[in-house]
Formats: C-alpha cells, sequence, structure tokens
C-alpha cells in the first residue's frame, strides 16, 4: 500500500511540474488580468499546517466523491492521462496568478476494492500537499542532499522552472 | 566521516567515475541560459515574482546549484560557476587525481594542494571539536572532507556574489527600480546561504522538506541574512555514518539548522544527524545555530530559539 502511495506521489509530483512549467506559460499569457495579484487566490492547502499532520483531516473531509480541493477561480488546465501499474490517473487543477489554487482527478486508478481505499485516502492527501507546496510562497527549499537526478523531481527543481 | 556514503569510491578510478568526469567537463560555464551583462531574464516578468531577478541552476559536484540573483549579478556569473568547478575538480573524492585525494594518499603534502584545502581542513577541525568527534573528515584511514566542502563553497559563492555587489555599477542599490530585492541565495542541493531580500520588505522564504511525505513541507522558516541546511536520508538513504560506531546514523529522519553561516549550519546538520536522539540538548547548546528535527515517526522537536525563524504557511 506504501509503494502505491509512493508510486502516485511520484506521478504527481512529476504532474505538478509540468504544471507548474505550464502555469508559467498560462500566467504570462494572461498577465494582462492577473498582473500583480499573487495572493488573489483563496489557497485552503495553506490554511492547514504545513506538513501532513493535517492530511487525516484533509482526507476525511474530501474522501465523498468526486474527490477535488480548493474553492479558487482560474484558468482549468487538465493534465495527460498517466498509466500506472494500477490504471489510469488524471488531474485537473486550476491556476489562479500562476498558483494552483484546486486539484481536481478526472481519473482514479481503478484496480478493484484496493485501489478505491488506496484512492479514497490517498489521493485527497495528495490533494492537500499539492496545496500546501503550491499554494505557499517560498524561495526556496531545504531537504536532505540531493543528486543531480534526484533534482529533478525535487520541489526546488519546480521552484527554478517556474521562475528562470 | 559523518557524510561519507558507504560503498562508494573514494579517490579510485573505477568505470563510473569516466562517465562523472566526463558529466563536469562537458558543463559549459558560459551557459547559454545565462542572460550576457545588463539583460534581465525572461521570466523575470512572471507574475506574482518582481522582475530584475533571475534564477539560474548549474550541475556542479555531483548535485545542482541553484541561484536566485538580482538580474545585476549576471555579469558575476559565470565566475562563480567557475569557481564551483574548479572546487568540484580539486576536492573531488571521485576523480584520482584530485589534489584531495593525492593528499589523502600522502602523494602531496598540504602545503604542495590548493590553499583552500587548509583552509577546509581547519574548519572541519573546529567542527569536529564542537561535535564530540560527530563530525569529522577522517573515516577510519580514509581521508574525505566532502562534508565541509559543498557548505564551505555555497558560502564563498555567496560572498563572491556579495563583493561583486558592493563594487558593482550604480544604480543597482535600493534606488532600483520596481520591488526588487537586492538580495541572493545560492542553494547547493538544499542546504543555503541567504542575503539581504528576495523582494524590498520581504524576508526569504524558505521550505524544509518532509522528511517522511515527498512534496510536503515540514515548516517553513525566513530570515534575511542566514544559512539554512537540512541533512537526512529522504534523498540518498542511510548516507550518513555515525563514526563513534561506524554504523548508518537512522534515529532521526532529518535535521534542519538556521544561523549565520551555512558552512557551519551545514556541517551542524551532519553531525547533530548522526548523533540521533543526543542531538536535541547538544542543539541547545550551539550558539547562534538553531536546529529543527524530524523523527522517523514523523514527531519534531525544535530548540528553544527556533520560534524566532519560523514563519506562517
Amino acid at each position: 500500500m506504501r509503494r502505491v502511495v509512493l508510486a502516485l506521489g511520484g506521478t504527481v509530483a512529476g504532474l505538478v511540474m509540468l504544471l507548474s512549467f505550464r502555469s508559467h506559460l498560462a500566467s504570462t499569457a494572461s498577465a494582462g488580468v492577473t498582473a500583480g495579484s499573487g495572493g488573489t487566490g483563496t489557497s485552503p492547502g495553506s490554511s492547514s499546517a504545513a506538513g501532513s499532520g493535517s492530511s487525516a483531516a484533509s482526507g476525511a473531509a474530501a474522501a465523498s466523491a468526486p474527490v477535488s480541493a480548493g474553492s479558487g477561480t482560474g484558468t482549468a488546465v487538465t493534465g495527460d492521462a498517466i498509466a500506472t501499474p494500477y490504471g489510469p490517473t488524471q488531474v485537473q487543477v486550476t491556476l489562479n496568478a500562476g498558483k494552483i489554487v484546486k486539484v481536481t482527478v478526472l481519473q482514479h486508478t481503478d484496480d478493484g476494492i484496493n485501489s478505491q481505499m488506496i484512492d479514497g485516502h490517498a489521493l485527497p492527501l495528495l490533494n492537500s500537499e499539492t496545496l500546501t507546496a503550491q499554494s505557499t510562497k517560498i524561495d526556496a527549499v531545504s531537504g536532505a542532499s540531493y543528486t543531480s537526478a534526484g533534482y529533478i523531481k525535487s520541489l526546488q527543481s519546480a521552484l527554478d522552472k517556474a521562475s528562470a | 566521516m559523518s557524510g561519507t556514503r558507504p560503498g562508494e569510491p573514494a579517490c579510485s578510478a573505477g568505470p563510473g567515475d569516466a562517465a562523472r568526469a566526463a558529466g563536469v567537463t562537458g558543463i559549459s560555464v558560459s551557459n547559454p541560459d545565462l542572460p550576457g551583462p545588463g539583460a534581465t531574464s525572461p521570466g523575470g516578468t512572471r507574475i506574482g515574482r518582481p522582475a530584475r531577478r533571475l534564477r539560474h541552476a548549474e550541475h556542479v559536484m555531483g548535485t545542482v546549484f541553484s541561484f536566485d540573483v538580482p538580474a545585476s549579478a549576471a555579469p558575476v556569473l559565470p565566475e562563480v560557476l567557475s569557481w564551483l568547478h574548479w572546487v568540484d575538480a580539486t576536492f573531488s573524492t571521485y576523480s584520482g587525481g584530485s589534489d584531495v585525494c593525492r593528499f589523502g594518499r600522502g602523494e602531496l603534502t598540504l602545503a604542495e594542494c590548493a590553499p583552500e584545502l587548509a583552509e577546509v581542513i581547519a574548519e572541519c577541525a573546529v567542527i569536529k571539536e564542537q561535535s564530540d568527534g560527530y563530525f569529522t573528515a577522517w573515516s577510519g584511514a580514509r581521508f574525505d572532507p566532502s562534508g565541509l566542502v559543498k557548505g564551505w563553497s555555497i558560502e564563498r559563492a555567496s560572498n563572491m556574489l556579495s563583493a561583486a555587489a558592493k563594487t558593482g555599477p550604480s544604480g543597482t542599490g535600493p534606488s532600483g527600480t520596481g520591488a526588487s530585492g537586492t538580495g541572493h541565495s545560492v542553494n547547493g542541493a538544499g542546504d543555503m546561504q541567504c542575503t539581504g531580500e528576495p523582494e524590498r520588505g520581504r524576508p526569504w522564504r524558505v521550505g524544509v522538506a518532509h522528511p517522511l511525505h515527498p512534496s510536503a513541507l515540514a515548516v517553513i522558516v525566513a530570515g534575511r541574512d542566514f544559512a539554512v541546511a537540512t541533512s537526512g536520508t529522504a534523498e540518498r538513504g542511510a548516507h550518513i555514518i555515525n563514526p563513534h560506531t561506524g554504523l548508518p546514523a537512522t534515529e532521526l529522519a532529518s535535521v534542519t539548522v538556521v544561523g549565520p553561516r551555512i558552512s557551519t549550519a551545514d556541517a551542524y546538520a551532519t553531525a547533530a544527524f548522526a548523533m540521533g536522539g543526543a542531538a536535541r540538548e547538544w542543539a541547545e547548546s550551539l550558539d547562534g545555530y538553531e536546529v529543527f528535527a524530524v523523527a522517523p515517526d514523523g514527531a519534531t522537536w525544535q530548540t528553544s530559539g527556533f520560534a524566532a525563524y519560523t514563519a506562517p504557511a
């Protein structure tokens, strides 16, 4: 089960990076509308404590379908469907001023009752983490030393990409 | 030493070394992504981020150094990057011909090595003394100052940027346009030195990666002239050895140290991680440095002064 969560985590981290790249393009394109409005989107993720202590609570709150989190308005971007060993997964995020303000899971993994149980727990948790990381304005990330390969998956890499 | 990677070659010329060496020499310091003098970053106009800032990620020392600098630092950045690659070549424990390897094998005296090696060794000795031997550049008979070199080189790179900013052209100071700050940060693989402000009136905000939940943050710290270093197993496994037992340290998931200098903060983080549970008392005794730790079960603790650095999410 933990492996599944980790696999999903990797997928979502990849999506987030991809989307943060797109968010850069999106926000540049809509500069006239959103210029300078760094904090206008609501950011439900950041109202809970940073870190995962809040994930159980947010999981319970968001367990009812459809799985989505956030209530901000903005531009919706749909990610590619990603094949996992447990079935395809696809998410849609809503961007406002370059930040993710809402995450909606369009396709869950569908591998029987186990998958449903895991999704019911993991997807809200990942939603919460995505929102926490994306909606919290930070300049840099400190963490255990990564290698060149590890950097690619790091939040620092996403920050560098989003701002470079 | 604390900070050695078991099973990895040290000062040998294995097959992996050739590939790594090729990767290092293959990196062009005159990166085409770098803007020329006076230019602004193409992304400098990103919404929510002030213009006149420049981000750059440099692959060096087997990892990535991320720079967040004012655009006015563009002319000096290539020199800083070039220096980091020199450090890589001189202090490498992967390339048998480096000064560090030749010194470790007794082929060179300290006086015959680059003078920076003596500087690093002296600093290692200070931290070893302060950490009851939990931080050391010697693992048995093997010499490996890598645990200090990265933090030391981050600090030197930051100092080079600061020196250039002081002597740089006018018009880049507080009278510059917009809300863009004149401070910079140098983040080497998750350990960083930050100076000044990224935006005028706002401190640096640094997220500490949660060691147990990838993509989540355990805490956010904020400051102006400060350093943040984290040691842990999240990226490279149990790679820090407790020099007193010879075994990998596993009592903590990660340790974050905040204080004025990254060279010291980074070494303290490594030492605290090697200490494990005993680090809590030791951390409280440190002068000018504050510590935050996450245990493998997710429990956290912090020194009494750490709250001064914590920022709201």
